[in-house]
């Protein structure tokens, strides 16, 4: 008999520790997917440079005089020098995984340094160190293009006094707009959402009284919580919208109507979590207030919520994880495009849409799709450390 | 002033289809102690709760009779039951601080009848913490949390929250059933003071604390109040068999 026992223990003991493992086995094999993927392209640049690059067209003016500066010593052996013009160029891959040249270096003295904006005759322009230089058109022969390398357009530079354009840009595929539409995503939707997801829940639990309306309320709030992302979708293109067009400078799909859309999914997880922080506040407190001539809203609102507090924090937490990871229903209510001036009426896109449209493309960016998944497990980790902080400062005195 | 604070009338009280007190008559009155005692689910407590209505929380519970206090009948329409609980304050069987500081711990009752000048809160937090017994031991963390009290200071701070409302009367429910013999002890001995000013109504089940700190018992048995009497008498020379077969111990 004891030795069955012993065997069906063991069982048990197994069954958990092998189910607790998988579960960490799965959790670390992402982050290592993620992390080896991706780590590569992850640098401050790709955190604030735009996604769209800006292209410029340079021009000279024809008396220039050319101080020939030497080759400074710290210019590794695969960048192309120009004494003449003063310049280094290199060959790289930009996150799209395409060749490119980049300015990798350019002479104080450069005459690059002090171009004609060939699109405003008023405005002057200067070549700097990481733009990237896509062709250089001369007067008397052929230009110098990206696939003839970087060796080709110094040589052409060499032996030539003047160029009528020189087409350059900036180095695009930044997802600065992308991180700053999710954070105005999450400010706004845990705006709308928050106060009516608790105060919905405080009417439920507190004041409401226990019958067949508030019951089918309830159940109503729990199928909502299972209704797939992609029909609030749905909604939010029928809905939010046109009432955001109507009502707004908005003309399409804009970040006002991603909010509400991603506020209505919110809603019912963030009544149920709320409610239940509310359900395990002990009853003792409600008499205790209630004994001391306290009325109800006031029991409500001065004792009973702030016991709460946690619970609802962990509430904002989940919402905020789900604001992030949202991107079924934000395809239809934001739209996919990816822009880097972010404004409320305005289309863009959040990170998790900005991984789909990567992945999209053809052929897919693994690799970048990566890089941005690292930055949003790292939004996600700080959100989570401040919320925290907050819960903490908040409930100093409860427990 | 009126010499008797609480004049119940034929007072019957059912749980949806269940009677829990029977026509129970009884004056209690002012400054004086007032011990309920009788065994489990007897309806002392009940009894207790319907003073301050706090009966009214429970829903399918229904009263019939008079409570009268200060001479008007609590259960009318017209009654304010806010303004009855700040006059008729309670403690609780479990201490029940809320997860507050100590000092808005007090405060909190004064505040919710909208006192808002510190000047008075902070009056109002030390002379109820000194009247609790409480002020020396916790002067210098009035606004550390009130859940790192121990459980006999918490029931004091309990008291002390009742008091700062100033009401009348303070009815206790077991307030000594959760702490040791040394925090009991000191619960009595301010339940002793306390009766200079204010009319307390406690429920017990330890008779011994009953006979050391009430004048008046009254014995429920079964939702009837059996014998309401001067402690002393109750306890030496009780009018019913059932009163003396309780108190000395064969049944309950």
């Amino acid at each position: 008999m004891s030795n069955k026992r012993i065997r069906i223990d063991r069982f048990y003991q197994f069954m958990t520790y092998s189910a607790a493992s998988i579960a960490v086995i799965i959790l670390s094999m992402i982050i290592i997917f993620v992390i080896s993927n991706g780590s590569g392209l992850l640098n401050f640049g790709l955190v604030v440079n735009d996604y769209h690059a800006k292209f410029y067209n340079g021009g000279i003016d024809n008396n220039i005089t050319f101080s020939q500066t030497e080759r400074p010593e710290s210019l590794t052996s695969e960048i192309y020098y120009s004494e003449k013009w003063g310049i280094g160029l290199i060959e790289e891959e930009n996150r799209e995984g395409n060749t490119i040249i980049s300015v990798e270096y350019i002479d104080i003295d450069s005459p690059l340094r002090n171009m004609r904006d060939k699109n405003n005759d008023n405005n002057s322009l200067s070549l700097s160190e990481g733009s990237i230089v896509s062709s250089i058109k001369f007067y008397d022969k052929n230009s110098a293009l990206t696939i003839h390398g970087a060796e080709h357009m110094i040589n052409e530079l060499d032996t030539s006094d003047d160029f009528r354009e020189i087409v350059y840009s900036s180095l695009g595929g930044g997802v600065r707009g992308s991180i700053i539409t999710t954070l105005y995503i999450i400010g706004l939707t845990l705006l709308i959402a928050l106060p009516i997801g608790i105060f919905t829940a405080i009417y439920i639990n507190e004041f409401a009284k226990k019958n067949r309306v508030t019951s089918l309320i309830r159940s109503m709030i729990e199928v909502l919580t299972g209704v797939p992302s992609i029909i609030f979708g749905l909604m939010g293109l029928a809905v939010f919208v046109p009432l955001t067009v109507k009502y707004t400078q908005a003309d399409s799909a804009n970040l006002l109507s991603g909010s509400l859309t991603l506020a209505v999914i919110l809603l019912p997880i963030i009544i149920r979590s709320t409610e239940e922080s509310l359900k395990v506040v002990p009853d003792d407190f409600r008499t205790a207030s209630l004994a001391l001539g306290a009325n109800h809203t006031q029991t409500t609102f001065k004792v009973v919520l702030p016991s709460a507090l946690p619970g609802i924090m962990t509430a904002t937490l989940l919402a905020i994880g789900r604001i992030i990871g949202e991107s079924a229903a934000l395809i239809f209510a934001i739209g996919t495009a990816i822009k880097d001036d972010i404004s409320i009426f305005g289309k863009s896109t959040t990170l998790s849409v900005h991984i789909w449209s990567l992945m999209t493309d053809e052929p897919a960016n693994i690799e970048l799709a990566s890089t941005i998944a690292i930055i949003i497990l790292i939004i996600v980790l700080v959100l989570n450390l401040i919320v925290k902080l907050i819960a903490k400062r908040f409930t100093k005195n409860f427990g | 002033m009126e010499n008797t604070v609480f004049t119940i009338n034929n007072l019957n009280l059912y749980y949806d289809q269940f009677q829990a007190l029977y026509g129970i008559d009884m004056k209690i009155k002012r400054n004086e102690v007032t011990a309920l005692i009788g065994p489990s689910g007897c309806g002392k407590s009940t009894f207790l709760r319907c003073l301050n209505r706090m009966n009214d929380l429970i829903e399918g519970c229904n009263i019939t009779g008079e409570v009268k206090f200060n001479e008007k009948d609590v259960y009318m329409n017209s009654y304010d039951v806010i303004n009855l609980r700040t006059k008729v304050g309670m403690v609780f069987q479990k201490p029940n601080p809320f997860p507050m500081s100590i000092y808005d711990n007090i405060a909190y009752g004064p505040r919710c009848q909208g006192i808002k000048d510190k000047k008075v809160l902070d009056d109002i937090v030390k002379k109820s913490l000194t009247k609790a017994a409480l002020y020396d031991e916790v002067q210098d963390r009035i606004k550390g949390s009130a859940m790192s009290l121990s459980g006999g200071q918490q029931q004091r701070l309990c008291i002390a929250r009742a008091i700062a409302m100033e009401p009348e009367v303070i009815l206790m429910d077991e307030p000594t059933s959760a702490l040791d013999p040394i925090a009991t002890l000191k619960i009595e001995e301010l339940i002793n003071d306390l009766k200079k000013n204010y009319t307390i109504i406690i429920v017990t089940h330890s008779m011994q604390q009953a006979a050391r700190i009430s004048d008046k018992t009254a014995f429920f048995l079964m939702g009837v109040l059996i014998e309401n009497d001067s402690t002393n008498k109750i306890f030496t020379q009780p009018k019913n068999k059932k009163t003396e077969d309780y108190i000395t111990g064969r049944f309950g």
